[in-house]
């Protein structure tokens, strides 16, 4: 059993040290600017991915301004799309599951915004239909793919691809959550020197 | 109506290589930062007035282009084929010939104000040459594309210009403790003169031959630039410029009058370890780097010579860096 637990580890590991740093640093900064034009971050996934996403939602409303929530800070405005199962499930059965993201993203989608999709395969069609909509916008996209990165690493701007052979999602998935935790933790660093001068948390 | 916005920039080494006579012979390069100074420019379809409304520290009416007396507004209309029924106005943070860059950021709003308002969806690449076309192929200004660049990508870049005309942008990748440390290093200051690049930097084209070796090191001097600021020595970094300053005095002698030696000079003295003055050099703004607690002493010595030597305007210019480059900042014309 031990050998089990080691060798999961071992993997998470060995492709944690495969994502692109300068990839990572890209949606730092496309993050950043969307933070000080006042633009929205959409994030969508599917699955385990719309879990992160949703995390990745309230992480950035919240937790990135945990030590300045009672001051008037200006926050994050991180969106969860479609915002009701209600519209999820009417998008999904009078349209198409294809149009669950691209659809409620064009009733919101704005220049100064910024679309994070999250997909293992890279390859999810609603996922793919979304990030259409935002590249005609002109919009940003930070990707985040597993495998070999399908269309989404293709079509993204920062690319955070996590390279595993085909089916891992266990590790993509793992992976993709400590990067939203990453960014999430940068974030944390970036108001606190903004109010108190120090990352001291 | 849509509103486009682009922030100015302070470019710390590097300045000088990016005109075509010396980039065409060796990359040119600069180290450059967006502030939060913004021009925003403003386009406004006027379906009813058959006419072309432009508002900026003047306003014109006219029925024909060619009256047009704002050369890049009339050329950018020109070049995209407006010619009525438009209205367009522009605001800035801080007024024109400031040596932040202000020209090229003004020309990219306007790019991409006038691109949104025809439906054109263009990257902050094709912004920025779109700008550079403007000012350089159909204006024929004597400038590089160094704050073209700037204000249409925004954030900390080295932008390096190559002989075939492509522009590298290369995004660096500051952490935010030390860009915050960074900006304590800083202290800007506006002269309360004002000058023309144009006449700067037409002596310093010709003078390029001259000074080849001297330019070439400037080049490439933005990569230990970078390096030392990555890494938050701030004070290796503050002599760098020093050391930058005091070459490029030698390229064109319009560069710096005697004032501003006197002014630099002082700051010097006053605990700063370099600084230089932004723009082509004959005005606009003075930067120095120094230790945070040295600021203080700095601001109260140059501005006291400052007064004596005559200029009455120099004051400090807070500011901060910003990731933003070009941007629409409101648009009321969903369809």
């Amino acid at each position: 059993m031990k050998n089990h637990i080691t060798k999961f580890f071992d993997e998470m590991n060995h492709y944690m040290k495969q994502v692109s740093h300068d990839e990572i640093s890209k949606a730092f900064r496309i993050l950043e600017a969307a933070y000080e034009r006042d633009g929205r971050i959409y994030v969508i996934g599917n699955g385990g991915s719309l879990a992160i996403a949703r995390h990745f939602v309230g992480d950035l409303n919240k937790t990135v301004f945990g030590h300045h929530i009672h001051k008037d800070v200006k926050r994050f405005q991180s969106v969860a799309l479609p915002t009701t199962d209600a519209e999820l499930t009417a998008w999904a059965n009078d349209i198409g599951y294809d149009m669950v993201f691209a659809g409620p993203l064009k009733n919101y989608v704005q220049e100064q915004d910024v679309l994070v999709a999250i997909s293992s395969s890279g390859n999810s069609a609603n996922i793919i239909k979304a990030v259409e909509v935002a590249k005609e916008k002109g919009i940003p996209v930070i990707g985040m793919s597993g495998f070999d990165g399908g269309k989404l690493n293709q079509l993204a701007d920062a690319k955070i691809l996590v390279p595993t052979e085909k089916g891992r999602y266990d590790l993509v998935e793992s992976i993709h959550e400590t990067i939203c935790h990453l960014i999430t933790n940068y974030f944390q660093g970036v108001i606190n020197y903004k109010e108190i001068g120090s990352q001291e948390i | 109506m849509i509103i486009a916005r682009a922030p100015l920039r302070i470019s710390f080494v590097g300045g000088g290589t990016d005109l075509p006579d010396f980039y065409r012979q060796y990359p040119g390069r600069v180290f450059s930062v967006a502030i939060d100074k913004f021009t925003y420019v403003i386009a406004n379809h006027i379906p009813h007035a058959k006419k072309i409304i432009v508002k900026y520290t003047q306003t014109e009416v006219v029925d024909n282009l060619d009256d047009l007396k704002h050369t890049r507004i009339r050329e950018a209309l020109r070049d995209l084929g407006i010619d009525k029924n438009i209205e367009i106005a522009s605001f800035a943070d801080i007024s024109s010939k400031s040596g932040l860059g202000s020209s090229s950021t003004f020309s990219v709003a306007l790019l991409k104000a006038l691109n949104s308002y025809l439906g054109n969806s263009l990257s902050k690449q094709d912004i920025a040459e779109a700008a550079s076309r403007l000012e350089i192929d159909i204006l024929k200004e004597p400038i590089g594309k160094q704050d073209q660049y700037a204000a249409a990508f925004g954030g900390f870049n080295v932008f390096q210009f190559n002989s075939d005309e492509s522009v590298d942008v290369k995004p660096v990748n500051i952490l935010h403790k030390t860009k915050n440390d960074f900006q304590k290093h800083l202290i800007l200051f506006f002269t309360g003169t004002t000058r023309d690049a144009s006449s700067v930097l037409t002596e310093q084209k010709s003078n390029i031959a001259d000074k080849m070796e001297v330019l070439k090191n400037m080049s490439d001097s933005v990569f230990k630039f970078e390096e030392l600021i990555l890494k938050g020595d701030f004070e290796q970094a503050g002599k760098m410029l020093d050391e930058a300053w005091k070459r490029k005095k030698s390229l064109a002698s319009k560069i710096s009058s005697n004032s501003f030696d006197k002014i630099y000079e002082e700051g010097i003295n006053a605990g700063a370890w370099g600084g230089k003055i932004l723009g082509a050099g004959g005005g606009g703004c003075m930067l120095f780097m120094a230790s945070p607690d040295k600021m203080a002493n700095i601001k109260e010595k140059v501005v006291a010579l400052a007064n004596k030597e005559g200029l009455i305007g120099f004051e400090e210019l807070p500011f901060k860096f910003t990731e933003c480059g070009v941007d629409i900042v409101y648009r009321d014309d969903r369809k």
